[in-house]
């Protein structure tokens, strides 16, 4: 019988210089020319959770609080949660939390195969994103952390702003699993003239600390 | 030709020479140099030829206003040369000639303008109607600019860019200039987007005085260096405007720099308000010759001497009607232009200290006079001039011809927003009227002039961008308002459109070649509205989007026709209002597409990939595409299948069953643990839409698959239906979060019993059942036991990033039975021989589940539920026109017929859906939707396919289903 | 596309991201005593007003919620949003 391993449906043309293996999982830690920014991070093996409630404010999601403005993101104990509508909230555990599993409780339904999670960290973000989709993420309006749920790249994807921070910005995407190999080719299209280049998880573990 | 090289306003560096190919030949233009004033500084007059009378064109603006100086530039047609700038090593070719621009064999086609009045391709040549298709293809060959062939394939990089912003300003101008920087001091974003490749506007070029000694273009630096200072304003220069929308959507283009990493970009913005700064063209004067290789606007001899340091010709006539073009002969005179005579329309009105001047330098200035013909054979060589009612005429020699009625406002972002326009009998101008929501006009645009009144206009028209955002107050604008009164208004314009001529070679419209003739023949048949004229003479539908003849139609019409001028109506522009490459629109075009998990393993294996709906799938693993390996392995053997696509989704809560109630024909509350319910679901019209199975995993707790084709749809469309229920349940679609592999096939339970560990035996896993285990303790696997093919099979449910272990364990288990993947197209004929349906296929748009014979899946006993379709369904259930789903088979053991051919006898009595020759059955086999009549078993189908003349081929109604009857195989 | 539509969930956004609904006509007639005509009018008549007029939206590309809104079918421009009719919008 084969090694039973877990498949990332993000692939970059990059070859990896230190991985990880965890929960089946070879998670790259560090590409070769990870350059100076922008990076574009896979976190398609971090776990994610969708938690559907018809009295959200009487919950707390592996003890956290669920934003309560729709739209509205919180980042708590290394899980982030987004507020998708009066009844849904995603949570994704990107600082950490690899071995979280699904509660035993009904709301939940474990989302982490659904989508494909990337990152995308640097002071050009926006002007990549500018280039894919029509939100505004620079609306003076919103207060980061924030979520989008919208097309990107014409594809629908929930989309959260961390930081619009110079240096420090970046914002994490995901989108049906589907079409991750489409997305990276977008993405990286997009990215090629501010020098974007496939990083690995190292990168993602300092950006969101520094945060 | 020596360029100058110390105007301060030069855009070019005549230190770097730039080489180009023209007619085969290198010559040299400068860095900075579009290609049209390259061309013309190398002495090139005559560009191409026009579409009609192959007339010789030449240079005559310079931003692009008609298609006189379209070219073919590196194999791309229909470059725009005004607005392209010069590269190394640019080919050139002229369009639209027989030999070349300058000896053009089709030339002779100008004398025979008579044959040819307005719309003569709706009139002539269709009697005898055997003439017209013979004329046509003559026309067809005759008619278009530029040439492409079908294998060409565009370079260059394009790109796309979605923006947002508070205040966008269009046109960089001083007047926008000033309303971007008023608005930016308020701290809103803005965009400034300007279809030259510098801010300045009209103030650019010029060295008139603005105000204290400071010239117009010092002022136009002064304020560009403010614009790029301030970090809130985005300039785009070198784009333009192609369209203005409903909630201020404004869309362009933008031209790339040579650092930039596009060719050139799709623009899209959505501002919360626009001012729009687009300032003035010139208008043409009409006389004859009026478009002579030599007649040029003034703005554009003025440009090429200022901007692009070449005088536009050595010795010239003046014909304009504006203080502009006699300042523009000063500026030229001073720099070295001899002036033979300055015509000017208007008796009087003239700007005193511009008469001085031209008094002063003894140039000859003849007011009320006007030029009426250009002479010279393909470049003006000389000019009659006459008085306005043509009494006295002379005649001078010259080389250059500038002429310029009037100014026209650049009103198309203003219009195609729906903004309406009037006409002013002050300027002469179409000027704003009822502006669109939240949009402003600026600027030369509302008929000013003075350079003070522009630049206030922009700042009010700033102030008030911001208001509309919130930002400012009422005071600030009224007292820009009032500040902008006190300085001078509009200035009078001519309306002169015509010189005293017949109008033959008088050319309203340069891309038609479209005469004053034209218009009278147009006016004579009956159109007697601009709007209607402008399309039987298809004035103003050429490349140029109307900016030559667009301000002169209207009032030449009113004029001809006496009209008052309140009466005079501009005819409608829509976008794009400049043109541009498909390819812009196009962008990046970034394909997205699904794949599945086995995507990489499938292409390993020889697949042959299909865009199906939004995903790619394998359709085949060969190249024979009748797939008849595949199909056979699969009735002999054991093959794998890759149907990811399915559609997966999860409901669960207090209410879903009541939901699946709603939605599904069937009765939901009997879904059984460890069993698969299939059922269907109808829209409200009883059609049936989408059809899959359920299972339950828990206390309200479903698992439930659909059609590939409604994966995207389906939790939007229970919703939809529930929307008044205040219902407790949630919807999570897991369409991508499982890999399905379908095993079928003989030998499928002995593979998969090397894999599991669990008993695969038809005692503990039967028929129709459903269970969940772990692959190894580790992969959750949901799997059914199915039929779709109509052979033993296995279908598992695997978390995607498992897929790909699992795939490779069920390969190497298989290896033994020489296991084999198959593809969709297997698929398909394996289940038609089983008279499966796929929606789709076997149904359209007003098929219902009826029709194709799965009535028994509905119950009726369930009114509380209001299921959609229940009521229409208990309708159809009596309607006997209805088609029916039938199964036939060749007469004679023909081949298949084609998929959707026709069933007719003296009409059409219904449709094949799908057919095939089959490998199974050794004969042609299919299902067809037919009318009622033609449904028993027996009837002889005649079938008419595509082209196929008298050619009919022949099937009988047969029993379904084809293949295993008893439905033996697939419980084995 | 120019229209935009307000969404009570994501706010403002391009009309792309939405699928229509068809017009605001009242929750599902009881299907006891239904004649054909009367559910044949519920499902397929439409009142088609040229002016302001209640419909429903999905918000496909975004949160998925339904929702109503007041169009003006002459401009295309959405009108006036009232808070209260959301409700029934909500999952």
């Amino acid at each position: 019988m084969k090694d039973i391993q877990r498949v990332s449906p993000v692939v970059f043309k990059a070859t990896p210089l230190k991985t990880e293996k965890r929960n089946n999982w070879e998670v790259v830690m560090e590409y070769s020319g990870e350059g100076e920014g922008p990076y574009l991070v896979d976190l398609s093996h971090k776990p994610r959770f969708d938690f559907q409630d018809a009295d959200l404010a009487a919950r707390k999601p592996f003890g956290i609080r669920i934003p309560e403005i729709y739209g509205g993101s919180a980042l708590e104990n290394g899980v982030l949660a987004n507020r998708m509508n009066r009844t849904q909230v995603s949570l994704y555990c990107i600082d950490g939390q690899d071995n979280t599993v699904i509660p035993d409780e009904p709301g939940f339904t474990d989302v982490t195969e659904s989508t494909m999670f990337v990152a995308l960290i640097g002071k050009e973000v926006f002007s990549i994103c500018e280039k894919l989709t029509a939100l505004d993420f620079l609306d003076p309006q919103r207060k980061t952390p924030f979520l989008f749920q919208g097309p990107f790249s014409h594809v629908p994807c929930q989309m959260v702003t961390l930081s619009r921070d110079g240096d420090s910005s970046g914002i994490v995407l995901t989108c049906s699993r589907g079409y991750g190999r489409d997305m990276i080719h977008a993405v990286i299209n997009a990215g090629e003239e501010f020098n974007l280049k496939p990083a690995g998880e190292n990168r993602f573990t300092k950006w969101i600390k520094s945060l | 030709m020596n360029r100058f090289n110390h105007l301060p306003t030069l855009k070019i560096d005549t230190t770097q020479k730039i080489s180009f190919i023209h007619k085969r030949k290198k010559i040299y233009g400068v860095k900075g140099d579009t290609i049209a004033t390259a061309l013309f500084s190398n002495g090139i007059r005559i560009f191409g030829r026009s579409l009609k009378y192959h007339r010789p064109r030449g240079l005559y603006s310079l931003d692009g206003e008609s298609s006189n100086t379209l070219m073919e530039v590196d194999g791309i047609p229909n470059v725009r040369c005004e607005n392209t700038l010069l590269k190394e090593g640019m080919v050139i070719k002229e369009q639209n000639v027989k030999g070349s621009a300058e000896n053009d064999i089709l030339g002779f086609l100008d004398k025979l303008d008579w044959m040819m009045p307005a719309g003569f391709y709706y009139t002539v040549m269709h009697k005898p109607a055997k003439l017209w298709p013979i004329a046509m293809k003559q026309i067809r060959k005759a008619a278009g600019l530029g040439e492409i062939s079908p294998e060409f394939k565009m370079p260059g990089k394009f790109d796309e860019i979605f923006l947002n912003t508070d205040v966008c300003v269009i046109g960089g101008g001083p007047a926008g200039m000033m309303a971007a920087v008023s608005a930016a001091k308020k701290g809103l974003r803005v965009i400034l987007m300007e279809s030259r490749p510098w801010l300045g506007g009209c103030f650019e070029f010029r060295s008139k005085e603005h105000q204290n000694r400071l010239s117009l273009h010092e002022r136009a630096a002064q304020l560009s260096k403010e614009v790029e200072s301030l970090k809130n304003i985005r300039v785009f220069t070198h784009a333009s405007v192609v369209g203005t929308y409903n909630n201020n959507l404004v869309t362009g283009f933008q031209i790339g720099k040579e650092k930039d990493a596009f060719d050139e970009r799709y623009i899209e913005l959505r501002a919360k308000s626009v001012v729009v700064a687009t300032g003035c063209t010139e208008r043409p004067l009409i006389f004859d010759n009026n478009e002579r290789p030599g007649v040029m606007q003034a703005g554009c001899a003025l440009r090429l001497a200022k901007t692009y340091g070449q005088l536009p010709g050595k010795k010239a006539v003046f014909s304009i009607g504006h203080d502009f073009g006699l300042e523009t002969a000063l500026e030229l005179h001073d720099l070295g232009l001899s002036i033979a005579c300055i015509a000017d329309i208007r008796d009087d009105g003239q700007d005193p200290a511009l008469l001085k001047k031209i008094a002063d330098k003894n140039i000859l200035l003849l007011k009320g006079w006007v030029a009426v013909k250009a002479h010279g054979r393909k470049v003006v060589k000389q000019v009659s001039l006459s008085t306005i009612d043509g009494s006295v005429t002379r005649k001078f020699s010259c080389d250059l011809l500038v002429a310029s009625a009037g100014m026209t406002p650049v009103t198309g972002p203003i219009t195609v927003a729906q903004g309406k326009l009037k006409y002013d009998n002050h300027t002469g101008f179409f000027l704003p009227d009822a502006m669109p929501e939240k949009m402003h006009a600026a600027g030369r645009i509302i008929g000013l002039d003075d350079p003070l009144s522009i630049e206030a206009s922009g700042k009010l028209a700033g102030l008030k961008a911001a208001f509309d955002c919130e930002n400012g107050s009422i005071q600030e604008i009224g007292q820009a308002k009032k500040d902008l009164e006190n300085l001078p208004g509009p200035v009078r314009g001519t309306k002169l459109v015509t010189a005293p001529v017949k109008g033959r070679k008088s050319f309203i419209c340069f891309d038609e070649d479209a005469t004053l003739k034209n218009i009278k023949q147009a006016i004579a048949k009956g159109f007697d509205v601009p709007e209607l004229i402008k399309r039987f003479t298809a004035t103003g539908l050429g490349p140029g989007q109307g900016g030559i003849p667009g301000h002169n139609l209207p009032l030449y019409v009113a004029k001809y026709q006496a009209l008052p001028d309140i009466s005079i109506k501009p005819t409608n522009v829509r976008p794009p209002l400049v043109p541009t490459l498909i390819s812009t629109y196009a962008g990046a075009g970034h394909q997205m597409l699904k794949i599945t998990p086995m995507d990489e393993m499938q292409r390993k294996d020889g697949g042959v990939f299909r865009n199906i709906g939004v995903w790619q799938r394998a359709r085949y693993f060969s190249n024979d595409f009748s797939c008849k390996n595949e199909i056979e392995n699969v009735r002999t053997n054991v093959g794998m299948l890759d149907g990811s696509t399915l559609g997966k989704f999860r409901i669960f809560g207090p209410d879903a069953v009541k939901a699946l109630q709603r939605v599904y024909v069937s009765d939901m509350s009997k879904v059984k643990e460890g069993r698969i319910k299939y059922s269907a679901m109808c829209t409200d019209d009883g059609c049936v839409i989408d059809d899959g199975v359920v299972v339950k995993q828990g206390e309200n707790d479903f698992y439930f698959t659909t059609s590939t084709a409604r994966a995207g749809q389906t939790a939007e469309w229970i919703r939809y239906h529930t929307r008044y229920d205040g219902w407790n349940f949630a919807i999570v679609n897991l369409t991508d979060a499982m890999g399905v592999i379908n095993i079928s096939g003989p030998n499928a339970r002995k593979v998969l019993q090397k894999v599991l560990d669990i008993d695969l035996s038809n005692e503990a896993f039967g028929f129709s059942e459903y269970k969940e285990f772990k692959i190894q303790d580790t992969v959750p696997v949901k799997a059914m036991r199915l039929g779709f093919m109509g052979e033993l099979s296995y279908e598992l449910h695997v978390p995607s990033s498992y897929m790909k272990s699992v795939w490779l364990m069920i390969k190497e288990a298989g290896r033994e039975f020489n296991i084999q993947n198959f593809g969709v197209e297997a698929q398909n004929v394996l289940r038609m021989e089983k008279c499966h349906i796929i929606l789709g296929s076997e149904s359209e748009q007003r098929t219902n589940l009826l029709d194709v014979g799965l009535g028994f899946l509905w119950d009726r006993n369930k009114p509380e539920a209001k299921t959609v379709g229940a009521v229409a369904l208990r309708q159809a259930e009596k309607d006997q026109t209805r088609l029916k789903l039938v199964g036939f088979k060749m007469e004679n053991n023909t081949r298949a017929p084609r998929d959707g051919s026709l069933i007719v006898d003296t009409k059409v009595r219904g449709y094949v859906c799908t057919a095939r020759d089959s490998f199974s059955l050794k004969e042609a086999v299919g299902m067809a939707l037919v009318e009622a009549p033609l449904s028993k078993i027996g009837t002889r189908l005649e079938i008419f396919e595509d082209e196929c003349g008298n050619n009919r081929i022949y099937g009988m109604v047969t029993q379904m289903p084809f293949y295993d009857p008893d439905g033996k195989r697939m419980k084995m | 596309m120019a229209l935009i539509i307000t969404c009570p969930v994501c706010g403002k956004r391009n009309g792309y991201e939405f699928k229509f609904g068809g017009e605001e006509k009242g929750p599902r007639p009881d299907e006891t005593d239904l004649t054909p005509k009367a559910w044949c009018d519920y499902v397929h008549m439409n009142h088609c007003v040229a002016g302001v007029q209640k419909e429903w939206w999905c918000h496909k590309d975004g949160c998925g919620s339904w929702f109503t809104i007041y169009r003006d079918t002459t401009t295309n421009l959405e009108r006036q949003v009232q808070k209260a009719d959301h409700q029934e919008a909500e999952k």
